[in-house]
C-alpha cells in the first residue's frame, strides 16, 4: 500500500510536481503497478552480485585526446559573458 | 576521530572522463569547453577515458590498495543545477564489484598506519557562479559546465587519524606521491577539495565540506575539535550533520545542502559495460610506474650514498630531486652535487618554490650546477666564490666558466700571490698576530682576513700554511 | 508515375539511378501523399519538405554529374521522435522538449545521410517512448492506415503508420519492449529489434538504455535488410555497441528448427492463434520441424520489464530540468528546486507514473526487493533462451496477444496497457532479435507473427521472414485512406 507519504517522498525525490487530478489518482494506480512487480518476491535471494553483465576490454577504451566540438550545445539563456542563466539557490 | 574523503583532479589528463572536451578548463571562456556529452544533451552517452583508469589504478597501488581484476560505474543519482545530467557517474562497492582500489594501507612518518577504505573514479559537476549583488537580492545563479565531466579520484580513509598534525602530514605526503605519479597536480587551483569527518570519544560523527586546499583542512579541523570540545564540556549534543568550512571567517557553519536527501538510488551505469582490466594489468602498470616518493629515498640512500637527511630534503622537493638527478648525468658526484643544491642553490630559488613552473624557467640548468661542482672538487675555487658565481649564473644564465672569465674568481694557489697577502694582513693585524701565537681562534680570523683581502679567491689550506709558518718563522 | 509512393526502397534507388524518375519527382510525391493523408493519421510531428526537396535535388545533381549517390539514395526516411537530428526539432512527444533542436546528428541519421537518404520528418510516439498505442503522445494519438478508429500500436506509433500509408518509404523506430514490433504488427508492416548493442544508441534519447535499440519499419523484408545494414556498426561513441556482419538476402532457408512459445498462443486472443498456427504451418511445408516449448520464467518477465525501465527511466529523465534546454519558462521566480518540479509538471502522466515507480524500485528500502530480483530474472531468462537456442534455430509466437484496438480502451488502467506488451519484452530482457512480420487480418485489422533467435543470429530471422513473405498472400495496401 502506497501512503500519501510515501507518495509525496517520492514525488519530492523526482523532482516532479503532481496536479490535483494526479494526486487523486495516482495512489491507487500506483499500488496497483506496484502489487504487479511484487511478484518478484517470489524469486530466490541472491542479491549480492549483479550476473550477466556487458564487458569491455581495458584495450578498448577511447584514447586521451582532445577534440573540441564546434556546435552550439546550450542556446537557451545565455548571459552577454557567455554564462548560463539559472534559478537562485536560495 | 578523523576521517577524510579527498577528491582530486586527474589533471595529468588532456581530455574530460567520459568526453573529448579539454581537461583543464581553467581560463576558458564560460561555456566554451562543452559537447553534448558533458553537457548531458538528451541521446549522449559517455564514453570513458583509457587514461583515466590508468591513473586511478596507479593511485590506488601507490596508496596500497587492490586493484580488482574488473571494474564497474553506478549512477548517484540526485537534483543540483550543477550536474547536467541530474546524476553523478561513480563507483560504488556496496553490491560486489568494486571501484578501482580498495582495502590500502599508507603509512606515516611515525609507522602509524592509515587505512584507505576505497578509491573511486568519477566525474566533477560543473560550477556555479554568483551574479553581482548582494546573496539577498540575486534572483538568478550563472552556472558554467566547462568542468563539467572533468575526470576525479575520490580517496576515502578510515577515521584512523587522531590529530589533525598527523592529517597534515597525511595530506603532504598525498600532495608528494600525486605528483610523483603526475596524476594530479595540487598546486593547480580547484585540483583538489578535502571533506572531514571529526567525531569524538561517543560522539556523532560531523561532516565537514567545501575545504578548498589541503592548507586549509588543518584549519578546519582545530576549529572542529574546538567547537565540539566546548560543546562536550558543556554537556550538550554533538548534532550529527553536515557543517560548511568559511575560509574568510574560518569557521565551520551548519548547512542545509543539497544532502539533505540522501537517497541516491545507486545503480550500475547502463551505457558503460564491466571494464576487464586483464591478468597482467596491475603488473604492467606497476613496470611502468613512475617512482615513488619512498622508492627514491631507498635509491639516494643505498646508490648514491646520500644521508636520510639530505635524501629528505631532496625526495620532498620533486623538482629539485629530479634537477639533482639530471646533474648526476653531466657529472656523477651526488654528494657534493646534494650539499650544493640543498643549501646554496635551495636558498637562492626559495621565494619561487610555490609557484607550479619553479625550476622549469630558471636561468640556472643542471650543466651550470655540474660544472661549478667540478670546479669545487678541482680546488679551482673555493665554496664561497661558488656561492657568489651561482647568484650571476641565475642572473645571466652563463656557463660558470664564462662567469670566472669576467669576474677573474679563480682560486689563488700561486704561493708567491698568498705570501704577499699574507704579509699585507700580518702587517694591518699586528695584535690579532700576537694572539695568534697562543689562540688558534686568532689563527682563524686572520685566516678570514686573507679570505677577504683576496675576495674569496685564497685557497684555504695553502694559506693557513702559510699563516703557521709565519707565526712560527716570523722573518721568513 | 502518380504512384511512386507506393514505390519499396529498393525499386526507388534502381528508379532514381536508372533515370526512370527523379529524387525530386519521387519526393513530390511523397509530400503530395502527407497532404491527402496527414490529417486523418497524424503520423507527423515535424515535417521538413523543405530539407527533404533540398536533399532530393542534390542526389539529382550528383546522378547527372556520374557521382556517387550511396545505397540508399533517393529514399524517404521518417524518424521516430525520440532520435536526435540536427537542426531539426526533436521532441519525443512531449511538452518538455517542446523547442529543442538538437546541435548534432544521432549516428543512425549519419549513416544515413552518407549513404544517400532523405530525412523527411520525425514521426509521433509515445512520449518518451513509454506507451503501446501513441495515446500518451503530447501532440495528439496517431490513427491506424487500416481502420483510422483504431490504435497504430506504440510507441513508435508513426513509424508504423506513416510506412504503411506509404507516407515515407521506409522509417526508424526504437523498442524497449516492443516498441517497434507493436506497431510493426498492427499496422502489417514489418519491424526489426536487432540484437542488443547491434546498432549504436548515440543520439537516441534514452528511455531505459539497458532494453533499448532503434530499428526499422518497413514494407518489404528486402528494404528491411537495406536499412538494417546501413545503420548497424560499432560506434566508438557508444560504449555498449558490438561489431557485427552484414545481412544478405538471398539466402536459402534450410531446414530449420522452430519452436512455438506454448504460454504466447494460450494467452493470446483466438483469431489471433489461428492466424499463428496457420503460419507456422508454412514453416512446416518447407521442411522446417516445428515444435512447441514452453518458457519456464516466462510470468515473471513483464513485472521484471517494468521494474528495470522504470528504474532506469526514471534516471535518464531526471535531466529534463529546463535549464539548458526545453521550453520557455523564466528562472527569476523560483527557487531551484521548485524549478524543477514546477518544469516537471509538464511530463505527461505517464511518464511520470514511470518515473515515481522507478524511484520507487531504486530507493534504499526497495532495491533489493525489486531492483535486485529483477535483474536476476533477466539473467536467467536469457539463460534459458540461449539453452533453447542450442536446440531451436527460431522461437515464433504473435507478436501481440490481440489484434488492435480502438482509442480509449485501455488508457484508464496502466496494468492493462502494460499487458499489451507481455510477447515482446522477451527479446528486450534478453537482449536477442525480433522481428515482426505481417501474416493475416483479425476483422480488417493486422496481425503479426514474431520470429526470435539468438543474439546476432539476425541473418535466420530474415531467411525465414523473406520465404515466408513470399510465400504468404496477404493484402499490401489499405484501403482505409
Amino acid at each position: 500500500m502506497i501512503s500519501k507519504e510515501e507518495l509525496e517522498y517520492l514525488a519530492q525525490i523526482s523532482k516532479i510536481n503532481l496536479n490535483e487530478i494526479e494526486s487523486r489518482k495516482f495512489p491507487k494506480q500506483l499500488d496497483k503497478t506496484i502489487e504487479y512487480i511484487d511478484i518478484l518476491e517470489e524469486l530466490a535471494s541472491d542479491d549480492s552480485v549483479i550476473l550477466d553483465l556487458q564487458e569491455m576490454k581495458i584495450e578498448e577504451l577511447r584514447d586521451d585526446v582532445v577534440r573540441m566540438s564546434g556546435g552550439k550545445q546550450i542556446s537557451k539563456n545565455i548571459t552577454e559573458d557567455g554564462f548560463l542563466r539559472g534559478p537562485k539557490m536560495k | 576521530m578523523i576521517g577524510l574523503e579527498i577528491h582530486a583532479q586527474i589533471t595529468a589528463l588532456n581530455s574530460k572522463l567520459f568526453c573529448s572536451c579539454r581537461g583543464n578548463y581553467r581560463e576558458l571562456g564560460p561555456n566554451t569547453n562543452i559537447c553534448e556529452i558533458c553537457c548531458g544533451l538528451p541521446g549522449s552517452l559517455p564514453v570513458i577515458n583509457q587514461k583515466a583508469i590508468e591513473y586511478s589504478a596507479m593511485t590506488s597501488l601507490a596508496l596500497g590498495c587492490k586493484v580488482p581484476d574488473k571494474i564497474m560505474f553506478y549512477r548517484k543519482n540526485y537534483f543540483y543545477p550543477d550536474l547536467p545530467k541530474n546524476f553523478q557517474i561513480t563507483q560504488y562497492n556496496v553490491y560486489g564489484y568494486s571501484s578501482i582500489g580498495v582495502d590500502g594501507i599508507y603509512e606515516l612518518d611515525d609507522a602509524k598506519q592509515i587505512r584507505i577504505s576505497r578509491i573511486q573514479l568519477e566525474e566533477d559537476p560543473g560550477r556555479i557562479a554568483y551574479s553581482e549583488g548582494s546573496m539577498n537580492v540575486r534572483n538568478s545563479v550563472l552556472l558554467d559546465y566547462n568542468r563539467a565531466g572533468v575526470a576525479l579520484i575520490e580517496i576515502v580513509t578510515e577515521p584512523d587519524f587522531t590529530s589533525p598534525k598527523e592529517v597534515r602530514q597525511f595530506l603532504n605526503k598525498l600532495s608528494l606521491t600525486l605528483e610523483y605519479i603526475g596524476v594530479c597536480d595540487t598546486l593547480l587551483e580547484g585540483s583538489v577539495r578535502c571533506d572531514v569527518n571529526v567525531s569524538m570519544e561517543g560522539g556523532n560523527k560531523v561532516e565537514i565540506k567545501n575545504i578548498n586546499s589541503f592548507r586549509e583542512v588543518e584549519k578546519a579541523i582545530n576549529y572542529e575539535i574546538t567547537r565540539q570540545s566546548s560543546l562536550y564540556s558543556r554537556n550538550l549534543k554533538i548534532e550529527l550533520e553536515t557543517r560548511h568550512w568559511d575560509d574568510r571567517k574560518k569557521i565551520t557553519f551548519k548547512s542545509r545542502s543539497k544532502e539533505e536527501e540522501h537517497d541516491y538510488r545507486y545503480f550500475p551505469e547502463p551505457d558503460i559495460p564491466i571494464i576487464v582490466l586483464g591478468n597482467d594489468f596491475v603488473s604492467n602498470l606497476k613496470k611502468r610506474m613512475p617512482e615513488l616518493p619512498n622508492q627514491r629515498f631507498e635509491c639516494f640512500v643505498s646508490k648514491y650514498k646520500l644521508s636520510e637527511h639530505t635524501s629528505n630534503i631532496l625526495i620532498n622537493d620533486k623538482k629539485l630531486a629530479d634537477f639533482f638527478e639530471a646533474t648526476l648525468k653531466v657529472h656523477f658526484s651526488p654528494t657534493e652535487i646534494a650539499n650544493f643544491l640543498i643549501t646554496d642553490f635551495k636558498s637562492l630559488i626559495e621565494d619561487d618554490s610555490e609557484s607550479t613552473d619553479y625550476l622549469k624557467n630558471l636561468k640556472v640548468k643542471p650543466e651550470h650546477i655540474a660544472e661549478l661542482v667540478k670546479l669545487i672538487e678541482g680546488n679551482k675555487i673555493s665554496r664561497i666564490t661558488a656561492k657568489d658565481i651561482l647568484v650571476k649564473i641565475f642572473e645571466s644564465g652563463m656557463l660558470p666558466s664564462e662567469v670566472m672569465n669576467n669576474t677573474n674568481s679563480y682560486k689563488i694557489a700561486d704561493e708567491k700571490t698568498l705570501m704577499d697577502a699574507v704579509q699585507s694582513v700580518f702587517d694591518k693585524e699586528k695584535s690579532a698576530v700576537e694572539d695568534a701565537k697562543t689562540n688558534s681562534e686568532a689563527i682563524n680570523f686572520l685566516l678570514g682576513k686573507v679570505m677577504k683581502f683576496t675576495n674569496g679567491r685564497a685557497d684555504p689550506k695553502i694559506a693557513m700554511r702559510i699563516i703557521n709558518n709565519k707565526l712560527h718563522n716570523p722573518d721568513k | 508515375m502518380s504512384n511512386l509512393h507506393d514505390l519499396l526502397a529498393y525499386e526507388v534507388v534502381g528508379g532514381i539511378n536508372g533515370g526512370l524518375f527523379s529524387a525530386e519527382e519521387y519526393v513530390n510525391s511523397i509530400l503530395k501523399r502527407i497532404e491527402d493523408v496527414e490529417s486523418k493519421l497524424h503520423s507527423f510531428i515535424t515535417l521538413d519538405s523543405e530539407g527533404a526537396l533540398s536533399a532530393a535535388k542534390k542526389i539529382d545533381r550528383k546522378i547527372k554529374e556520374k557521382e556517387d549517390t550511396g545505397e540508399l539514395a533517393g529514399i524517404t526516411v521518417g524518424i521516430k521522435d525520440n532520435i536526435s537530428t540536427k537542426n531539426i526539432r526533436t521532441t519525443c512527444a512531449s511538452k518538455i522538449l517542446e523547442d529543442y533542436v538538437p546541435s548534432y546528428d544521432a549516428t543512425v541519421i549519419k549513416h544515413l545521410k552518407k549513404n544517400g537518404a532523405i530525412i523527411l520528418g520525425k514521426l509521433n510516439l509515445d512520449e518518451f517512448g513509454m506507451g503501446s498505442t501513441t495515446e500518451y503522445s503530447r501532440y495528439q494519438p496517431t490513427h491506424n492506415p487500416w481502420n483510422l478508429d483504431y490504435v497504430p500500436g506504440g510507441s513508435s506509433g508513426g513509424s508504423g503508420a506513416a510506412v504503411a500509408a506509404r507516407e515515407c518509404t521506409v522509417s526508424l523506430g526504437s523498442d524497449t519492449g516492443g516498441s517497434i514490433r507493436c506497431p510493426a504488427s498492427f499496422c502489417s508492416v514489418v519491424g526489426l529489434k536487432p540484437t542488443y548493442g547491434r546498432v549504436s544508441r548515440y543520439g537516441l534519447i534514452s528511455y531505459a538504455n539497458s532494453l533499448e535499440q532503434i530499428g526499422p519499419i518497413c514494407r518489404s523484408v528486402r528494404d528491411l535488410v537495406m536499412m538494417v545494414n546501413i545503420i548497424s556498426g560499432k560506434d566508438e561513441m557508444d560504449n555498449t555497441s558490438i561489431p557485427s556482419s552484414p545481412i544478405t538476402l538471398n539466402n536459402k532457408l534450410g531446414k530449420l528448427n522452430v519452436a512455438i512459445i506454448k504460454e504466447l498462443i494460450t494467452g493470446s486472443d483466438h483469431e489471433v492463434s489461428r492466424t499463428i498456427y496457420s503460419a507456422s504451418e508454412k514453416f512446416k511445408e518447407i521442411g522446417c520441424t516445428c515444435d512447441e516449448i514452453s518458457i519456464k520464467n516466462l510470468h515473471y518477465a513483464l513485472p521484471s520489464y517494468y521494474t528495470l525501465a522504470s528504474a532506469e527511466a526514471s534516471s535518464n529523465l531526471a535531466r529534463y530540468d529546463n535549464i539548458r534546454y526545453g521550453f520557455d519558462l523564466p528562472v527569476e521566480e523560483y527557487k531551484w528546486d521548485t524549478y524543477f518540479s514546477k518544469v516537471r509538471e509538464n511530463f505527461g502522466e505517464e511518464v511520470k507514473r514511470r518515473i515515481l515507480i522507478g524511484s520507487y524500485v531504486l530507493s534504499s528500502g526497495y532495491y533489493s526487493k525489486y531492483y535486485l530480483k529483477a535483474r536476476r530474472l533477466r539473467s536467467l531468462l536469457r539463460l534459458e533462451l540461449l539453452t533453447l537456442f542450442k536446440k531451436y534455430d527460431l522461437l515464433i509466437g504473435p507478436t501481440m496477444p490481440i489484434p488492435p484496438f480502438k482509442f480509449g480502451e485501455k488508457i484508464d488502467d496502466p496494468i492493462k496497457m502494460y499487458l499489451v506488451d507481455i510477447n515482446t519484452v522477451i527479446a528486450n530482457l534478453a537482449g536477442i532479435p525480433a522481428i515482426s512480420l505481417p501474416v493475416g487480418f483479425s476483422n480488417g485489422l493486422p496481425i503479426g507473427l514474431q520470429i526470435m533467435a539468438a543474439p546476432f543470429e539476425e541473418q535466420k530471422l530474415i531467411d525465414a521472414s523473406y520465404d515466408l513473405e513470399n510465400s504468404i498472400n496477404i493484402q499490401r495496401k489499405t484501403n482505409a485512406i
